[in-house]
């Protein structure tokens, strides 16, 4: 030990690393004749994940009192289980539109105050069909993915990369609405087996 | 012994940097977004008939009445908000040679009305005169009200003399109504 300590005090070390990393390395490149193998192994698990954009959905108005619309883009990438695999991405109202006054999800002051969504041009699985109600207590599908779903590449999977499906919001404008601003969250949930 | 803390350190680092990278490309199981509406005074009607035949029953020069029926739709600013529902002659009685808003024969053959106007407006008060120059006062509406999703109804109880010196025909005129909020 103290031999090695001296050896390397005078810088020698380096060089006798090097001079038995290439001793190492020869006999590989030497002698093909000797065959490793490894198996590698990963795990390719159902996945989902969404971006959401950070400005906040501005609904505005078309006209006297037909309501007020706004569009977003939802982003999203997934990959789904082959054959039984399938995956949804849903939406619900954490918050409803505060402050009271105005438009309600859970309490609309009338029945035809729904606070509605239309899906379309989902790039990776189906848009949801028809008019939707938002809800305060049950998600409701947007997008719902097959099975072998898969974000980018080309066939099999999407082209687009990442995926994305265009949400139209419709708040109907009720006059029994008191002026001013009003706000609500929603959450969406991507998931993916 | 430095030098592997320093490593350590690196690693560290590379690990913290790299992360955040991961998952932006992968996404987030949830996301939330906040919806914002901004809702301001507005106003709206339709009139309900198509026309407003004026009629005068008896002979002896009754006056001409009709009514005209109107849905409105208001909402009104919580405070310091108000509105109304004007109503003017746009095109006055053609052809010439009958009744004439802007030029009566006589003094006594102006076109008037009454109001009825269900809540949350205020009618008019008495009888009023249509002229084809000004608006005039159908309803008055206060700060803070607004009518249910159906709206309300208000009507327009017309009123013409029936003066000798007309020429017999058929005469047509024109009336727009505006309502406002604010």
């Amino acid at each position: 030990m103290r031999k090695w300590q001296m050896i390397c005090r005078l810088k020698l070390c380096s060089a006798l690393f090097t001079v038995g990393l290439v001793f190492l390395v020869l006999p590989i490149s030497s002698f093909a004749q000797n065959t490793v193998s490894q198996t590698l192994n990963v795990t390719v698990v159902p996945l989902g994940g969404l971006f959401m954009q950070s400005a906040p959905l501005a609904l505005t108005k078309t006209g006297t009192f037909n309501g007020f619309t706004g569009t977003i883009t939802l982003s999203y990438r997934a990959r789904t289980r082959q054959g039984s695999g399938h995956g949804t991405i849903t939406v619900k109202a954490t918050s409803d539109f505060t402050p009271t006054g105005g438009p309600s999800i859970a309490s609309p002051p009338s029945t035809a105050d729904k606070f509605t969504y239309t899906c379309s041009g989902a790039t990776l699985g189906v848009a949801c069909s028809g008019i939707q109600t938002v809800s305060t207590t049950t998600s409701t599908t947007v997008v719902s993915l097959g099975a072998s779903a898969c974000t980018g590449g080309g066939a099999p999977c999407s082209t687009a990369n990442p995926n994305s499906a265009n949400i139209t919001f419709i708040l109907p404008d009720d006059p029994k609405y008191k002026t001013g601003s009003y706000s609500a969250t929603l959450t969406w949930t991507i998931s993916a087996s | 012994m430095k030098k592997t803390l320093g490593i350590i350190s690196l690693l560290a680092l590379g690990l913290l940097l790299t992360a955040p990278r991961a998952q932006a490309q992968t996404g987030a199981p949830t996301g939330t977004t906040t919806v914002s509406v901004t809702i301001g005074p507005q106003a709206g009607l339709t009139v309900t008939n198509s026309s407003t035949p004026l009629a005068a029953s008896g002979s002896n020069f009754n006056l001409f009445t009709g009514t005209t029926g109107l849905t409105y739709f208001v909402r009104t600013t919580t405070t310091g908000g108000g509105g109304s529902i004007t109503l003017k002659v746009t095109s006055d009685f053609s052809p010439t040679g009958g009744p004439s808003v802007a030029s009566p024969l006589a003094p006594g053959d102006a076109l008037t009305y009454t109001c009825t106007v269900a809540s949350p407006g205020t009618a008019c008060t008495g009888t009023q005169t249509a002229s084809t120059s000004s608006q005039t006062n159908l309803a008055s509406f206060g700060t803070n009200v607004h009518t249910g999703t159906g709206g309300s109804t208000a009507s327009v109880g017309w009123s013409l003399a029936n003066d000798p010196n007309y020429k017999t025909g058929t005469y047509n005129s024109t009336v727009t109504f505006t309502i406002s909020a604010s």
